[in-house]
């Protein structure tokens, strides 16, 4: 690291400079539910492997424990990494995608985004698989907000995931 | 602003650069945001005309939001040229 660039990030803890931005928000105009759909499919998923996996027992060996710790944490990582991709896209749904017009029509928007986001927090938090359904069936109500915006028909089907939950897809024409 | 700025990087700006001349093209200069005026942006001059309204574009032009999306910018909205650009 340079000594002029310490410095001055020196300087800035001490007395933050203004920020300038390089780049900014560009409307792109991209938007899919199915990315928070997918990350909660994928909470969901590791909360089975979690709840399925072998415990060891009081005479299990030291491989044995090292066998269940690297999978459990494993399971554990993803399973918080993708919580928090889930309440990611949906907060970009939230604050990019939909307008106040969208509102009028959907007024439980604010309150399905809420319940999306406390939910995630709670099955990234514990290994709970009634939150991550939670997640799944907010995140699958939001889908089917987006598609209607996007004036599609939605249907609900078994997703064809290990999960087997029901998720919601655009009925494309 | 890739490559010429990444996130995180230390500019030192001089406000008094276009006392004494105007934005020549190439200059990377700091901006209040012409849409929103309590943030800035930084951009590079486009074009040097004789007019007061000043030309910025991104230099990375497919994904940049400047002077296409939001017209060239008066020069006292220009706050200064960066004089000096820190990396980590």
């Amino acid at each position: 690291m340079s000594l002029l660039y310490s410095l001055a990030r020196a300087l800035d803890r001490f007395s933050p400079a203004p920020v300038a931005y390089a780049h900014c928000d560009i409307p792109c105009g991209i938007y899919d539910p199915h990315h928070a759909q997918m990350a909660a499919h994928t909470v969901v998923r590791m909360i089975d492997l979690i709840n399925q996996l072998e415990k060891p027992g009081p005479n299990a060996t030291p491989e044995q424990r090292q066998e269940y710790n690297a999978k459990l944490a494993r399971y554990v990582f993803v399973k918080e990494q993708h919580a928090e991709i889930a309440k990611s896209e949906v907060r970009i749904l939230w604050g990019d995608y939909f307008k106040p017009d969208h509102l009028k029509t959907f007024p439980d928007l604010h309150d399905l985004v809420w319940k999306a986001l406390k939910s995630g927090s709670k099955a990234r938090q514990e290994i709970n698989l009634q939150a991550a359904e939670d997640l799944l069936k907010a995140t699958n109500d939001i889908a089917s907000i987006y598609w209607k915006t996007k004036g599609l028909e939605t249907m609900t089907v078994k997703a064809p995931y290990p999960t087997e939950r029901q998720t919601v897809y655009p009925k494309f024409r | 602003m890739r490559p010429t700025l990444e996130p995180g990087d230390y500019v030192l700006v001089n406000r008094w650069a276009y006392r004494v001349r105007r934005p020549r093209r190439g200059d990377l200069v700091v901006v209040r945001d012409p849409e929103l005026s309590d943030r800035f942006l930084v951009k590079r001059v486009s074009e040097t005309e004789a007019s007061t309204q000043i030309p910025l574009e991104g230099d990375n032009a497919a994904v940049s939001r400047d002077s296409r999306a939001f017209g060239a910018v008066p020069l006292d909205r220009i706050v200064g040229k960066v004089w000096l650009r820190l990396k980590p």
